[in-house]
């Protein structure tokens, strides 16, 4: 049971969703009942969203961590878009994580964008859980 | 933490801030304590803005209502904050938050704010935290405020309190008329829509409760519609529109009932606080350990609920 009671139990606030024409929404949306079943808020707006859509989402939220799923790929050219745009909208701080199939020679590229957790086919549910601490400096009880 | 800067914050949440005023919303759900002058403050500048407030059964077309309303309310040049509720998992206290998904068109639209906010476990706070949310976006000068959350459990429905005009929204789906009359809820709307229209028993659901209201008679001063929508066409929205427009009206006239109204609403706020402090204070620090022995004495039966009640408050 959760201790609502204790005003410094702040919560994790995840936000997930996916960017562009990839309707392949499955695992975003089992990553999203684990992460719940794990106590954190997921903040989930689903499939279709535009870049500034999201990073108006990301900073309207307080969103403490940023979560992408990509089955297409495209995704080195969608997380540079993002990553500008947050630049851009002064919300760069927000940590990005990105899951689905993505290459493991793309890994580099996307660290260098910004992209502080890759988590490819064969990632476990604790590899992320472990990431979304680590990232937003706040302990799941 | 720094202490706050009253004006300065007041001053960018006027001049429209968005990550001042998310950040602080965080804070006002984490119940914490270094706001509350900021938030004595909110509530002395507040009052401006109409908060709608929108319930009705899981599944009813909430989300799609309320994205429907948003457009029709920026096709009128309207600014419109939205602050939707969902359940937080009472076994993990997660909560998937996905009201935005349906009103995924407004994102990017500098004249809407949508902020979710996950109701968080029974032991009070999501009224006090969705009241104080309300004083903050209403300093931010939004046209319209709307505040949408499932009408299930207690914790939910008492946020509806904050609102000035309730929009219940019931389906033709959900149980037959009996259903609908019998269920409390009923008496918290100011106004119904019957939404999934094309429903072929959408029109016997909106008479049973055009019927209801009927009999509930003008007690005060205002008698509740009635309208059929139709969230995914928009059928209705206009309607509804007018109807929101016509309880501000109401509201604006300093009638007896509409003070009686404004009295209840504020008796409500008083006694949420009064709760949510009473909880804090005996769930935390030195009550909370305090507590313990008394609590394993109710369990052996060698003391009774009651009176360890009394003892923490007389």
């Amino acid at each position: 049971m959760n201790d609502s009671a204790n005003p410094q139990s702040g919560k994790i606030r995840c936000l997930l969703g996916m960017l562009g024409t990839d309707v392949h929404s499955k695992g975003i949306r089992t990553l999203a009942q684990l992460l719940r079943d794990a106590g954190i808020e997921v903040i989930y707006i689903g499939e279709h969203n535009t870049v500034p859509g999201m990073v108006r989402s990301i900073i309207v939220e307080d969103a403490d961590v940023v979560g992408l799923s990509f089955l297409s790929s495209n995704y080195l050219d969608y997380c540079e878009q993002l990553r500008d745009e947050m630049r851009d909208a002064g919300a760069s701080d927000t940590p990005v994580m990105v899951g689905g199939i993505i290459h493991q020679e793309d890994y580099e590229a996307l660290g260098a964008l910004g992209v502080s957790g890759i988590f490819g086919p064969g990632s476990t549910t604790q590899d992320v859980l472990d990431f979304l601490q680590q990232a937003t400096g706040k302990t799941l009880n | 933490m720094e202490p706050l800067d009253l004006e300065q914050i007041i001053s960018a949440l006027r001049a429209g801030e968005l990550r001042t005023a998310a950040r602080l919303i965080s804070r006002i759900e984490n119940n914490d304590p270094e706001l509350l002058p900021l938030l004595k403050k909110l509530y002395l500048l507040g009052g401006n803005t109409q908060v709608v407030g929108i319930t009705g059964p899981p599944g009813a077309g909430k989300s799609t209502l309320v994205n429907q309303l948003v457009s029709s309310y920026r096709q009128n040049d309207k600014r419109v904050a939205v602050l939707a509720v969902d359940p937080s998992s009472p076994f993990s206290g997660g909560a998937i938050l996905g009201d935005r998904v349906r009103m995924s068109r407004h994102d990017a639209d500098p004249g809407v704010f949508i902020r979710s906010m996950a109701s968080r476990g029974s032991l009070g706070g999501l009224a006090n935290a969705a009241a104080d949310t309300i004083s903050l976006l209403d300093i931010m000068g939004w046209d319209l405020i709307i505040v949408e959350t499932v009408g299930v459990g207690q914790n939910e429905l008492e946020i509806m309190r904050h609102a000035d005009t309730v929009v219940l929204i019931q389906t033709p789906e959900s149980g037959d008329a009996v259903q609908a009359v019998k269920a409390g809820v009923l008496e918290i709307g100011d106004i119904f829509a019957v939404n999934k229209a094309d429903h072929h028993d959408a029109d016997k659901l909106a008479a049973a409760i055009a019927d209801m209201v009927a009999s509930k008679g003008l007690v005060e001063g205002w008698i509740p519609e009635v309208i059929k929508t139709e969230a995914v066409s928009g059928k209705g929205i206009d309607e509804l529109m007018t109807h929101i427009g016509a309880h501000q009206n109401f509201l604006k006239d300093s009638t007896p009932a509409v003070r009686a109204r404004n009295l209840q609403k504020v008796r409500f706020r008083v006694l949420d606080i009064c709760k949510q402090n009473a909880t804090r204070k005996l769930l935390e620090g030195q009550y909370a350990s305090d507590i313990e022995p008394k609590l394993s004495a109710v369990v052996d039966r060698e003391s009774d609920p009651y009176t360890v009640a009394a003892e923490l408050i007389d």
